[in-house]
């Protein structure tokens, strides 16, 4: 369990100021925010790499705000790994444990284990520099669980990666977590990261904590428009009653709109959609007519790269984005009649019955259409 | 004059004048050296070689070198690291100050040297700790007050170019300070470490303003390569003075080529 009481600390003109936050044992917690917001700083402390000003951390009811970073007992992953050119990946994987009071027929078992559960097994005599994105995120993250750590620091481990490997990586994490259950704090500017991996999670902003709570919490009850930003302005819509049409796929009301849903409850209170995933078309586009709906340009927004449109279909106005030179293409107005699609796999419903995190994520694992 | 910057002519006189200038500035290194060889023959230079004078000069020049070089870099890795790593009050003056003996005339600092064994403590410590001034010890120092500062200079560029996260990553693995810096930044400095100490070394040898002031030129006694040169120079032999010179260029160059092969290794920070 990880308790942090009123931190604060100064580094040039940046600052974190007074942060509260508190991490269950065995949680997954995810810090979200832009670049600058003082993530990086954060852990940091945690990790004791800062001096704080003042406040206290607490890590499984000890005080560590005085200790220094070796005393600490915390693993860290920091952004783009830092491996060590010199060693190689058995070298890395075992740095920490040459310097605590463990034998080498230790040091080899838990080299062993770790290399087992994260699939580096083929990589341990590779140069750290022959190694892919990937594999260097997950020798990273060997190395700073071989010490048997307290908590789990991860500094942006997925940044550096191509989509794939992220996506994969992400499952990755998930699935050491749940097998190893240390506590983690993990900070990324992902949204999609948060949504994925978190118990709960915490929007940081400007050297503060705006918002905390589970990601569903966050998604569909933004406080304020910092975390609105992060969230991706969801489209979000009151649902009136539901029907199931298939196991596993629901039609809901919404306002007088039928939108179809995979979700196993037939009850929900709200389903909600990024704007990124409506589709605008000019013409009726070719297919299944599933969560299609005719509507009228309200608003028009064209920036440099992104165009924001606001369509009313019916008594419900939605927001969507697209590509600026798209929207220069259809020659898009305000009163124009426009096709708007809903990616059916990036619908998000808020039910009245909370399913357990898997199920209730399983199918973002999925391809999405 | 921008109109002649532009298209393929323009890019054709660009390649012209820096590639004519690097084989003209080559090509002038190139004919001085030919210039020493043409002068004499090869027998001439091995019997000069072998001549006790010369054999006396490297050894000299070898062993200060060496004995300057280890005492070099043994002060400048930790003042280069507190240089490096380290924000404080005046750091730009104390930066420039450790820069001196770069820019400063080496007959000057040797001069300084010499006035300072003038005054009561340096004359204290000359006669009472140890002889430097026209005696061996005073090669030594003379030519570590000149090289400490390119020590320090090369070794603080080595520093900074190394990520202050790789101790920071080392700490949180349970590495004290001194650990990290042990464990981590000097095997991540190893190849300026190495190549410091050769560019030192190379520079050791090559001294000669300020050790002939604090240490005086007397033949087989404070002799080294560069101070035999000016001797036989002085006394018109030329042949002998030839080949010291063809050694010195020799040791120098093998120098900067093992700098450039171990610099130029697969990883480098």
């Amino acid at each position: 369990m990880i308790e942090i009481r009123n931190l604060s600390i100064h580094l040039g003109d940046f600052s974190l100021k007074n942060l509260n936050l508190s991490v269950k044992d065995r949680e997954y917690f995810v810090i979200l925010g832009p670049s600058g917001a003082g993530k990086t700083v954060f852990i940091e402390c945690l990790a004791g790499l800062h001096k704080i000003k003042s406040g206290e951390i607490w890590i499984n009811g000890d005080s560590v705000a005085t200790l220094k970073p070796e005393e600490r007992h915390v693993g860290y992953v920091p952004q783009d790994y830092v491996l060590f050119p010199f060693l190689n990946v058995a070298e890395n994987i075992q740095f920490g444990l040459k310097h605590g009071k463990y034998d080498k027929q230790h040091r080899q078992k838990r080299l062993a284990s770790l290399a087992e559960l994260l699939g580096i097994d083929h990589l341990l005599r590779r140069d750290t520099f022959t190694l892919s994105g990937g594999e260097r995120q997950r020798v990273a993250l060997a190395r700073a669980l071989a010490i048997s750590p307290r908590i789990l620091l991860m500094d942006e481990p997925l940044s550096a990666l191509d989509v794939q490997t992220s996506k994969y990586l992400r499952l990755e994490l998930r699935r050491i977590h749940q097998e190893l259950g240390v506590t983690t704090i993990h900070i990324t500017h992902n949204h999609l990261e948060a949504e994925e991996l978190a118990d709960r999670m915490a929007i940081m902003s400007a050297g503060e904590i705006v918002q905390t709570g589970q990601p569903d919490e966050i998604f569909f009850s933004p406080q304020n428009e910092a975390v609105t930003r992060f969230t991706g302005s969801l489209n979000i819509l009151d649902c009136s009653s539901c029907r199931e049409l298939v196991p596993g796929l629901i039609e809901v009301n919404c306002s007088g709109l039928r939108i179809v849903i995979p979700h196993d409850e037939a009850e929900m209170q709200k389903i909600a959609i990024s704007p990124r995933d409506i589709y605008i078309s000019d013409i009726l586009p070719p297919g299944p007519s599933l969560n299609r709906f005719k509507g009228t340009i309200n608003t028009l927004d064209a920036g440099t790269a992104t165009a924001r449109v606001n369509v009313r279909v019916g008594n419900v106005a939605l927001n969507a984005e697209l590509p600026s030179e798209l929207a220069k293409e259809m020659n898009l107005a305000i009163g124009q009649e426009v096709y708007l699609i809903l990616r059916l796999r990036r619908l998000k419903a808020l039910g009245n019955v909370e399913p357990n995190r898997s199920e209730k994520y399983g199918w973002y694992y999925q391809e999405i259409i | 004059m921008h109109r002649y910057l532009q298209g393929v002519r323009g890019d054709r006189a660009f390649r012209v004048i820096t590639l004519g200038s690097l084989i003209i500035i080559t090509g002038f290194f190139i004919v001085i050296i030919v210039s020493l060889l043409t002068y004499t023959d090869w027998k001439t230079i091995g019997s000069s070689f072998l001549a006790p004078e010369t054999l006396f000069a490297i050894k000299l020049s070898l062993i200060t070198a060496s004995i300057t070089t280890i005492l070099a870099v043994a002060v400048a890795i930790p003042v280069a690291y507190a240089i490096s790593k380290n924000e404080f009050f005046g750091k730009n003056l104390v930066d420039s100050l450790l820069d001196l003996p770069i820019v400063i005339s080496p007959v000057a600092i040797g001069a300084a040297l010499l006035v300072f064994f003038n005054t009561p403590l340096g004359n204290s410590i000359n006669n009472n700790l140890l002889r430097f001034v026209f005696s061996v010890p005073g090669i030594v120092l003379a030519q570590f007050t000149i090289v400490s500062a390119l020590a320090i200079r090369l070794l603080k560029s080595t520093f900074d170019n190394i990520d202050v996260r790789y101790e920071q990553v080392a700490r949180t693995l349970g590495c004290s300070k001194p650990e990290a810096f042990f464990k981590v930044v000097i095997p991540l400095a190893r190849n300026g470490l190495v190549a410091s100490g050769i560019l030192t070394w190379a520079r050791a040898v090559g001294e000669f303003g300020a050790t002939v002031t604090l240490a005086g030129a007397t033949a087989m006694r404070t002799e080294t390569l560069p101070i035999s040169i000016f001797l036989n120079l002085s006394s018109a032999n030329i042949e002998q003075a030839v080949a010291l010179i063809v050694i010195l260029v020799i040791i120098s160059l093998v120098a900067l080529l093992l700098v450039r092969l171990i610099t130029g290794r697969r990883y480098s920070i």
